[in-house]
């Protein structure tokens, strides 16, 4: 098959207007979102229980770097029927938390900054840009790759290392990560990756914590936790361990003299 | 001074370096600004707020207010209405000892923000800084109840129960360190001492084990050994103690002592001078990072 030979004013008004266009979108998303989000308000009320869990967690995991007497007491401070932290803390349940007025505008903007653009500029570059042969990579690539960069072009003879202009908008907003910390700095709100990560896992993160469900899941670990004190035996092996080094010291200096 | 031909850049990696380790080093950090990094204000881009806090926090504690205040009216002029700005004026206050006026600061910060917590930690520190030891221990408790998990409060409050006496209360504040960082040396070393303290059988054999755990977390604890022979000793004396136990712990003592005693003996070939042996002990107190 006969190498393609792409025109030079495919770069000029094609492949370099796209890189432009999805690079200065990125710069003006971040300054946008930067204007418009509030500071997140945290709760005190959260803050402490989430201080508590934490202590309760250190309690469970290191309890056995200290003496089971003081255990003991800081397990009856959390667990006790008539006066533990775990169960005498009552907290209102999660479900106010969805119907949050502040939570729904918060989400709004996030919409607004990262959905919209992204949409809008998506099809105006496909309309604008469509059907063209941009760029090659460098590489040989199977034919599963044709799908993925050779959007918006469905020939069948064309080797898949092309790159169509659709597909190199996507290469360009999913790619551009680095440029932006550069240009923006760290945790800058233009990069398009991260923010879709954000909405993968997003589902499990906005979930409301439910704080009753989680100081009864800690409670009933708390409850179930052993106390094996790790300082037992800490004599014996470090008179163990000194045995040995005498004898091996011993050894050596019987070697050298 | 040795700083005026330092290179800026260095300087700069040097300050950041002691601002994530939060350690202060106030003395460096005037003399840097005033030869050096001053004239490069302009240079270092968004980094500058945090490197004329951190200058203004500095010439504090070195009682340069002709260094402090223009730091703080830059900071000012940049973020009006930030209440960083505005805990930074009132340490100003306590630095000029106009301890109510900080406060009344302090408190108007928490109002506007319930969960901010160096200026809860600021009130415990003034208070402490009038010499209020008990009005301290009561805020930094009240703090505690809400902020469970910090360890730095904790150490503090380790610290001011140490001052009034209170030991077991000491020791509690220390159980919570050790439980936040179990591979900490240093911990078990002052929670051992701390027991060694308070006295009596259980203690001084809690003691003992505890030293233990300093010196095999880090062998080179010679506070740490050397308490281990002590309460070693002093448990040898008890009388209620059966023979096996008590040839362990004799075995214990013998070696905690050869070990200090060969320290010892290297040191004086090692034909050590005052500064050294002052940096050693340096690096066994309780506040540096283990």
């Amino acid at each position: 098959m006969a190498e393609l030979l792409l025109d030079s004013d495919i770069r000029i008004w094609v492949f370099l207007p796209i890189v432009l266009i999805t690079f200065l979108c990125g710069i003006l998303r971040h300054y946008v979102s930067v204007l418009i989000s509030t500071q997140k308000k945290v709760d005190l009320t959260q803050l402490q229980d989430s201080q508590a869990m934490i202590r309760a967690r250190m309690l469970r995991e290191n309890c056995k770097y200290i003496p089971e007497q003081s255990f003991l007491m800081r397990r009856h401070f959390f667990n006790n029927d008539d006066s533990g932290y775990l169960k005498t803390v009552k907290r209102t349940a999660a479900s106010q938390h969805i119907t949050d007025p502040n939570m729904m505008v918060e989400m709004l903007k996030g919409q607004l900054t990262n959905m919209l653009p992204m949409i809008a500029i998506g099809g105006w570059i496909n309309w604008t840009f469509s059907g063209f042969v941009t760029t090659k990579v460098p590489f040989p690539l199977t034919l599963r790759f044709k799908p993925m960069l050779q959007r918006g072009i469905e020939l069948v003879s064309l080797d898949a290392s092309w790159v169509s202009s659709a597909s190199w908008y996507f290469l360009n907003v999913f790619g551009l990560r680095s440029i932006y910390t550069l240009v923006l700095g760290e945790n800058n709100a233009a990069d398009q990756a991260r923010i879709m990560e954000e909405q993968m896992s997003g589902a499990a993160m906005a979930m409301p914590q439910d704080p009753k469900a989680a100081f009864k899941a800690e409670w009933e670990a708390l409850e179930i936790a052993e106390h094996r004190w790790a300082l037992k035996d800490v004599e014996s092996d470090l008179l163990q361990k000194a045995e040995v080094e005498w004898s091996g010291s011993g050894q050596s200096y019987g070697a050298t003299s | 001074m040795a700083t005026l031909d330092l290179d800026w850049e260095e300087v700069r990696d040097q300050l950041r370096a002691w601002r994530e380790d939060n350690t202060r080093h106030s003395e460096e950090v005037v003399d840097t600004w005033e030869h050096c990094l001053k004239h490069y204000k302009t240079k270092l881009g968004d980094e500058r707020w945090m490197v004329e806090e951190q200058v203004f926090v500095a010439g504090l504690d070195c009682n340069r207010l002709d260094i402090a205040d223009p730091c703080l009216m830059a900071l000012n002029e940049q973020f009006p209405g930030s209440l960083r700005v505005r805990k930074l004026r009132a340490m100003r206050f306590e630095a000029l000892e106009k301890f109510d006026e900080a406060m009344e600061v302090y408190d108007n910060i928490i109002r506007q923000d319930e969960t901010n917590s160096t200026a809860r930690k600021r009130k415990v520190a003034v208070l402490r800084g009038q010499g209020r030891i008990t009005d301290a221990i009561k805020e930094l408790t009240e703090y505690l109840k809400l902020f469970m998990s910090d360890s730095e409060a904790w150490q503090e409050l380790c610290d001011l129960y140490l001052k009034e006496g209170d030991y077991s209360k000491a020791a509690f504040c220390m159980e919570e360190l050790i439980l936040s960082n179990p591979h900490n040396h240093l911990f078990h070393t002052r929670y051992a001492e701390i027991k060694y303290t308070q006295g009596g059988l259980d203690n001084m054999e809690i003691a003992r084990s505890y030293f233990c755990q300093a010196a095999k977390l880090n062998p080179g604890n010679v506070r740490a050994l050397y308490g281990l022979f002590m309460s070693c000793t002093q448990v040898l004396s008890s009388p209620k103690l059966s023979a096996q136990k008590k040839k362990e712990t004799q075995q214990l003592a013998t070696w905690a002592l050869k070990e200090v005693s060969e320290r010892y003996s290297r040191c004086r070939t090692n034909t050590m001078d005052g500064s050294k042996i002052l940096e050693t002990l340096g690096a066994l107190s309780i506040t540096d990072k283990a």
